[in-house]
């Protein structure tokens, strides 16, 4: 059984048809890479994916599950987090409060037992700062000492999206749809990011999803590669089977004029 | 353990201030001027949890108060104020049958009912209950609308709890217009505020400091982000807006007790505008702040009194003049720390000249009768606490604390987000390839 399973989904806005007929496997452990030019759909995919909007058609299945129609954090409960393409993290609260955000969910407590700090509160609220330096722990110390009592606003932006995908992590998913994790980082953290990014399959046990536009992060990770256009998907498989595909050509660069 | 110690040394001291003011001579204006902090301060800490933690406008904190006022008054009243020609809209059914010293009784709970103190503790608790049901009717349109748009439906709801108790129908319960009358004071005084404020202060404190509050924090921050990371947003901003109505409805009870009566003008849309002001002035969000703001606004109320008194003309000139003249020294200190330049612009000069000449005026004049006739400004305390809220909004506009909340190790330390110089250098040599020769390596490795 595949985790995640989309078949034939259609999502238009007004007249836009910003997905059509998108179809999708992605198996447990797999890193699968949506790239496509911009507009193409990509974060209208995840958006359909996470429940921020409803397909028109077509279903969404999760470890053989239909969740579509369920709210965001009902998705989230069920095992699928995200990052966002622009940074949407809780900025004026500190590093480790906006990882602690994220596992509230698996809190059994009552908030009355959370007032009176019933010694079952208290546990659980230790497990989930242990929780949240373990994942922390993925980007290296630089997050984990005094920049954890830090407000985000104050991180440099590379500092931000690690801390955004820590953040998805903490839900407890199993699957990560990263959109654009490398957006606006130098090449030297590119490539830590794509080393991180592997980390989190091998270590974490984690399946990603994840939309790139930089191709030599999306070539040396990517297990598949999948690539919309104008909603469509016009093609899968292997990166270097997909990138020398015509019509993925044509769609970055446009038809040559006969 | 130094921090326990320095809060238990506190509220020692507070306590130990608040009875030495109470056995002291012709201090209970200043006795009272604490008990209405203490009450609006429950309000405001309510009030901020919904506008400040959640970050939900919402206008109809006064409705949630007047439920709790009621509630406690029909409790409260003592049998001989239940007689018909005092309580003449009042139902008989209500009059014979809300009365909390009756159903004490017939639960065989005699005793208790013998304690007015007990008593009141259990009224306050019904008026927040009854306050925070309605608290959820009132948080249901938070899931369907946001902004503006959910600050006109709370108002809405506001002035319609407000005007509901001159409707003959709900009279039969709240006496109409007439309100209800001799409502027994806080039997323990300035204390039963004291220790009330101190629960809600606690409590809210606890449940900001809890994952919850976190939640509704996030929620504040970032609605979407917030559901995207599983928090359930119609249950947390429904829980958000009965906890808060709950302390209204306590708060107003409070206040019923204090006045000693309750009729339909105690709770108006005033209430909540000054509540608003007081938090916006100690900082949305910050429980500290809207404590201090309260303090403010409360101390404003009481001892601006003299601004509103009759006086010969030419005082009112020379307050004119001289605040026109501290303005002009306030921009100049501004924009002095803010480094702009020029320090004083030409605009402030000729503000600042009109002020001294106004208050030339004032001086050479002061003999002519249009001088030493007599003015009174009514409203000024007012316009004082607007004025007040103007300034901070423009110079400080995340209030006196902003979102953040007296602690101990703010004051003393150790404070953990500033880096130890220890932490400085480690964090320097993960980032900085001059010092660290395997990031060098690494650089080498990214460009090739
Ligand atoms: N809420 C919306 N309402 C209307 N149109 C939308 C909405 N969201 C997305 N679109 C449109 O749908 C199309 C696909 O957008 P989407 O954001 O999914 O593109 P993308 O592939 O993520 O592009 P990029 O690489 O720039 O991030 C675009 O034309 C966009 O304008
Ligand atoms: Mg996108």
């Amino acid at each position: 059984m595949p985790l995640l399973e989309l078949r034939n989904l259609y999502k238009a806005f007004g007249g836009l048809q910003a997905i059509s007929n998108v179809s999708l496997t992605v198996n447990e452990g797999e890193i699968v890479s949506i790239i496509g030019p911009n507009g193409a759909g990509k974060s209208t995919l995840f958006n359909l994916i996470t429940g921020v909007y409803r397909p028109d058609r077509g279903d969404i299945l999760f470890q053989g599950e239909r969740i579509n129609g369920l709210t965001p954090d009902q998705v989230t409960k069920k095992g699928i987090a995200r990052t966002f393409q622009n940074l949407r993290l809780f900025t004026h609260l500190t590093v480790l409060e906006n990882i602690l955000i994220p596992q509230h969910h698996r809190l059994k407590s009552s908030w009355l037992a959370a007032v009176l700090r019933t010694p079952t509160y208290l546990k659980e609220e230790e497990e989930m700062r242990k929780t949240a330096l373990e994942k922390l722990s993925f980007f290296g110390p630089r997050l984990m000492s005094f920049r954890l009592h830090q407000p985000v606003y104050v991180l440099s932006y590379a500092n931000r999206r690690r801390t955004e995908m820590a953040r998805a992590m903490a839900t407890d998913a199993k699957l990560l749809l990263l959109d654009e994790p490398s957006a606006g980082m130098n090449p030297k953290e590119t490539k830590e990011i794509t080393q991180i990014i592997r980390r989190f399959r091998d270590e974490g046990g984690y399946t990603i999803v994840l939309v790139e536009h930089k191709m030599n992060l999306v070539g040396e990770i990517s297990d598949r590669v999948v690539v919309l256009d104008y909603g469509e998907k016009i093609a899968e498989g292997d990166y270097k089977d997909v990138v020398n595909d015509p019509k993925v050509i044509e769609a970055y660069l446009g038809r040559r004029e006969e | 353990m130094r921090n326990t110690l320095l809060t238990l040394a506190t509220l020692g001291i507070a306590v130990l201030g608040l009875y030495l003011l109470t056995q002291a001579e012709g201090s209970s204006g200043l006795l009272s001027a604490i008990t209405l902090i203490f009450i609006w301060g429950i309000a405001a800490i309510s009030l901020n949890l919904i506008n400040g933690q959640l970050g939900i406008l919402s206008l109809g904190h006064h409705g949630f108060m007047l439920i709790g006022g009621y509630v406690t008054a029909l409790l409260m009243l003592p049998e001989r104020e239940r007689a018909p020609f005092r309580t003449r809209l009042l139902s008989d059914w209500a009059r014979d049958h809300l009365d909390l010293d009756k159903w004490l009784r017939a639960l065989g709970l005699d005793y208790v009912a013998n304690s007015v103190d007990l008593k009141f503790v259990i009224a306050l608790f019904l008026a927040g209950i009854a306050a925070a049901i309605v608290g959820v009717i009132v948080g249901a349109p938070s899931l369907r609308l946001k902004g503006d748009y959910l600050a006109i439906v709370t108002f809405g709801f506001g002035e319609i709890i407000r005007l509901l108790p001159n409707a003959p129908e709900v009279a039969a319960f709240t006496n109409g217009p007439l309100g209800i009358k001799g409502i027994p004071g806080n039997a323990g005084g300035v204390w039963w505020t004291f220790f009330a404020f101190l629960f809600v202060l606690w409590f809210l404190s606890r449940l900001k400091f809890s994952s919850y509050g976190r939640a509704f924090e996030g929620i504040r921050e970032d609605e979407i982000a917030a559901e995207a990371m599983g928090v359930n947003l119609a249950y947390h901003k429904v829980l958000a807006f009965t906890i808060s109505a709950f302390f209204a409805g306590v708060a107003g009870g409070l206040y019923a007790s204090y006045l000693q009566s309750v009729d339909t003008q105690t709770f108006n849309f005033f209430v909540t505008f000054f509540l608003l002001v007081a938090i916006s002035l100690g900082g949305l969000g910050s429980i500290t702040g809207a404590v201090l703001g309260t303090a403010i606004v409360v101390l404003v109320r009481i001892y601006g009194g003299f601004l509103e008194e009759a006086y010969p003309a030419y005082v009112g000139y020379t307050g004119a003049a001289l605040l026109m003249l501290g303005a002009f020294a306030f921009s100049a200190y501004i924009r002095k720390a803010r480094r702009l330049r020029p320090v004083i612009e030409t605009k402030h000069y000729i503000f600042g000249a009109l002020g001294l000449g106004l208050l030339l005026v004032a001086f050479l004049f002061r003999g002519e009768p249009w001088m030493t006739q007599t003015v009174q400004f009514f409203g000024m305390r007012k316009i004082l606490l607007a004025v007040i809220l103007i300034l901070i909004m423009i110079y400080r506009r995340e209030g006196i604390m902003g979102r953040a909340e007296f602690s101990w190790k703010l004051v003393f330390g150790p404070r953990e987000d500033i880096p130890t110089e220890e932490q400085r250098k480690q964090d320097a040599w993960l980032s900085n390839p001059d010092l660290n020769p395997d990031l060098q390596k690494e650089d080498d490795d990214a460009s090739a």
